[in-house]
């Protein structure tokens, strides 16, 4: 027996063999059926002594060591494999420290552009004072949840590579988003917790309380917001704008042509309005003015009928121009403006293009031409999200009251890459639609689509909904490790789609206890469904249940050559197979849904930061296998690897039976050349083959590049067209003069 | 008059330069959000990035 033991530090002990037998003896306490009585503890104590004796060992790792061998070799099989899991555990403490501070010291002194850690996210930026103290608190947060809150077979999956847990640092706080119905949330007016807002009189205030809205909600959950519906609900907005321009202008014609002052002229039309008893509207100005006739006085007749005429004209010209500004400053707000802790813009989405009221119309075809126009120097702006929804008789063909906005909105998406499509006529979408705003789909940015709903189901809408958590699957590891054997793939997706569920339902159970208080926008102000039935103090377990708990997938272009060989790009059996796979995991969301009465959902994940992290540790176990993990990527959920050359409307052939499957979200890219894209035909023939195949949400990426010193937007090779430098040269002032008067928005460039 | 002719041509200011080290801006998709520069992607999205094939 040892006098004395090394501990880790270098420190020496005296050596206590009873610590030995009660480090045993807990193990053995921890697994059922292999009791061990005291007898036996001393006999196994008494082995591992005298093998420390025989090899002079005395250091605490090789004491272990010895430990789980002589249990192992007397037969205590689970009592050692207990007393490994306990001394992992101790490991794992002990690294803590030393494992956070090593995190903290890379996010302190690394620039961003050395520290993938710092890029995880591409909307925050990791350099700034704001942007590193939400890396140490969400790395913080991991640390905890990794070792105080995950069921250990769930942190461990995570950890290795088996599943992905997104927004993990959340995982004691809040959900993943919200798609927000501002029409009653402007209509009651609303507080942000420091004073209230009343309900919105004009465009450019509707607008404005929209960025806060999204703004505030934003700071209280944990992935990104939307409005389902923007046309419908600015169109409020545009309603009294056009009314009170419509009055301003008829009371400056009373003065200046019938010889009224300002209070007589005021009364003389508020006379008016209230025979009348309802204020104008924009697309019945024309029938107001006839009603107007009929009431005034014979005397005033001309007048009223000069007056209306005139201002039905400066009210529409004057509503047009507020609206394009409220517009533009909607888009500028949400580039600029900041929400957690000031290091992020909100992750905003704006859904819209299904209403044909002229108010509607106006919104749209404003936000559009300000999408078109840019940000100040004429940047493209990066928020909102825009999705232009087409729906077959509102907008889809000739003749559809929107088709022209939906002609503007591919015009305009070949310009600034947004706004994306989606589709309200694939079958999946269109069995909810009933022609109200709260039964049309919309789409978050990332591609999340809530709207069918288990929990409820005289709610499947979208409105005051959203995700709760999702968790994503390494397809591509299942199928190296089914080595070609389609059934046990099918078993191994199976144990992993149930740990999912397990670990969604364990997240669920810690968002249920949270209450009212903690939410004073979300749930305060009644913006999440049915929250506005809760009391201050309530848990929101019961109205959380209208969100979805979602499994996802990455790469399963590389699980099909995996374990076929081939994708589903170059080989109709993979497709099959592919098919069948993901229809497997929808059905399996299905079963879960229907037995917990929660909305189990498959998404067609994403994946920012998880593009990398799976395939690089399945590199390092696997090695490189071509076309599996001989990347630097796993390829985006059930997508056409973006390296395999195929025709656009084959592409599209190919993913869209998935979009029907992947009922928590999806979206389907097609790249196109710059010019190409620029003709406008082939650009609607792409987009209305997406509609006519089922396509949910798609849109058509193409390069958008643009030389901040002369503005130049455009596909941007080596040689800027327009100033004639290559990136990084400088050119004179005189040739930017020169520039400028052939092209007088040219920004003038803040740079350097 | 000769003497301040020449001064004029011979301190005829440089030319002043702009742009010394100012890179292209190249918007992105990535996920369904849109990306301002490349610079943020994180280094798995750069080698897709590069990757990308047109379908046309």
């Amino acid at each position: 027996m040892p006098a004395c033991i090394v501990k880790r530090d270098g420190t020496s002990v005296p050596f206590d063999s009873v610590k030995i037998l009660n480090a045993i003896s807990k193990a053995n306490k921890a697994v059922g059926g292999e009791d061990m009585s005291p007898t036996d503890l001393l006999f196994v104590t008494e082995k591992v002594c005298r093998k420390l004796d025989e090899k002079g060992l005395k250091h605490v790792e090789e004491i272990q060591d010895v430990v789980e061998d002589t249990l192992i070799q007397y037969d205590y099989a689970r009592t050692a494999k207990a007393y490994i899991l306990y001394r992992a555990e101790h490991t794992k403490i002990r690294n803590a420290e030393s494992y956070l501070m090593d995190i903290y010291k890379k996010l302190t002194y690394s620039p961003a552009i050395e520290e993938d850690i710092k890029r995880e996210n591409a909307n925050i930026d990791g350099d700034t004072a704001m942007g590193t103290m939400l890396k140490y608190g969400s790395e913080g947060a991991k640390y905890f949840t990794d070792n105080y809150i995950l069921p250990k077979d769930a942190s461990a999956a995570h950890a290795n590579g088996d599943i992905h847990i997104h927004d993990k640092d959340f995982y004691m706080l809040t959900e993943t988003c919200c798609q927000i119905d501002l029409i009653p949330l402007f209509r009651n007016g609303f507080s942000t917790g420091h004073g209230f807002l009343r309900e919105p009189n004009s465009i450019e205030s509707y607008s404005a309380l929209a960025c806060i809205a999204i703004q505030a909600n934003q700071n209280e959950m944990h992935g990104g917001q939307s409005v389902p519906h923007f046309d419908y609900a600015m169109a409020g907005g545009i309603i009294k704008t056009y009314r009170k321009e419509y009055e301003r202008a008829f009371v400056a014609f009373a003065r200046i042509k019938g010889g009224m002052d300002a209070e007589q002229a005021d009364r003389f039309f508020r006379g008016i309005r209230v025979a009348l008893g309802e204020g104008v509207r924009m697309g019945s100005v024309d029938d107001y003015g006839r009603r107007m006739l009929d009431i005034v006085a014979a005397e005033d007749r001309e007048l009223v009928a000069d007056a209306h005429a005139y201002a039905a004209e400066e009210a529409l010209k004057a509503t047009e121009r507020r609206t394009y500004q409220a517009m533009e400053a909607f888009i500028h707000n949400l580039n600029t403006m900041n929400s957690r802790a000031g290091a992020q813009v909100p992750f905003s989405s704006v859904n819209y293009g299904t209403d044909t009221s002229l108010e509607g119309r106006m919104v749209i075809r404003n936000l559009l031409l300000a999408t078109q126009a840019g940000l100040g120097n004429g940047e493209t702006s990066i928020f909102p999200v825009q999705i232009f929804k087409v729906k077959e008789g509102v907008n889809y063909s000739e003749g559809d009251p929107n088709y022209d906005l939906f002609r503007l909105a591919m015009e305009t998406s070949a310009m600034r890459l947004f706004p994306n499509f989606s589709f309200i006529d694939a079958p999946f979408n269109l069995q909810y639609y009933d022609g109200s705003y709260n039964s049309e789909v919309a789409y978050m940015g990332c591609r999340t689509r809530v709207l069918g709903n288990v929990h409820d189901s005289s709610r499947e809408v979208t409105c005051g909904r959203g995700n709760l958590s999702f968790t994503s699957i390494n397809l591509p590891r299942l199928g190296i490790e089914a080595h070609g054997d389609i059934p046990r793939f099918f078993t191994l997706l199976d144990a992993q789609i149930d740990l999912v569920f397990r670990q969604l339902l364990h997240r669920f159970k810690i968002q249920c206890a949270k209450k009212v208080r903690n939410y004073p926008f979300l749930m305060g102000n009644g913006i999440w469904l049915d929250s506005d039935k809760l009391d201050w103090d309530d848990t929101v377990e019961e109205v959380l249940k209208h969100g979805t708990l979602t499994v996802g997938f990455i790469g399963l272009a590389e699980t099909l050559v995996a374990l076929t060989g081939k994708h589903h790009g170059e080989s109709e059996e993979s497709q099959k197979l592919g098919l069948e796979i993901i229809g497997h995991m929808r059905r399996r969301a299905d079963e879960e849904a229907r037995l917990t009465g929660l909305n189990f959902s498959l998404i067609a994940t994403p994946a920012e930061g998880l593009s990398g992290r799976f395939v690089k540790l399945d590199r390092a176990r696997y090695g490189s296998i071509p076309g599996v993990t001989d990347r630097e990527y796993y390829t985006n959920s059930f997508h056409v690897p973006v390296y395999f050359p195929i025709r656009a409307f084959r592409k599209i052939d190919i993913e869209a039976p998935y979009h029907a499957m992947t009922n928590a979200g999806h979206i389907t890219y097609v790249e196109l050349d710059g010019d190409t894209c620029k003709n406008l035909e082939a650009f609607e023939a792409i987009i209305r083959y997406m509609h006519d195949r089922g396509v949910g949400y798609g849109s058509i990426n193409h390069p958008l590049d643009r030389d901040p010193v002369c503005g130049y937007v455009g596909v941007l090779n080596d040689v800027c067209p327009r100033c004639g430098r290559r990136e990084g040269e400088a050119v004179s002032e005189e040739k930017l003069r020169e520039l400028r008067r052939k092209y007088p928005h040219m920004p003038t460039c803040h740079c350097r | 008059m000769l003497m301040e002719s020449r001064l004029k041509s011979e301190c005829k200011p440089e030319e002043k330069m702009v742009g010394e080290g100012v890179a292209f801006e190249r918007v992105r998709r990535i996920t369904g959000y849109l990306v301002g520069t490349l610079d943020r992607f994180n280094n798995a999205k750069r080698a897709e990035e590069h990757d990308r094939v047109k379908h046309a």
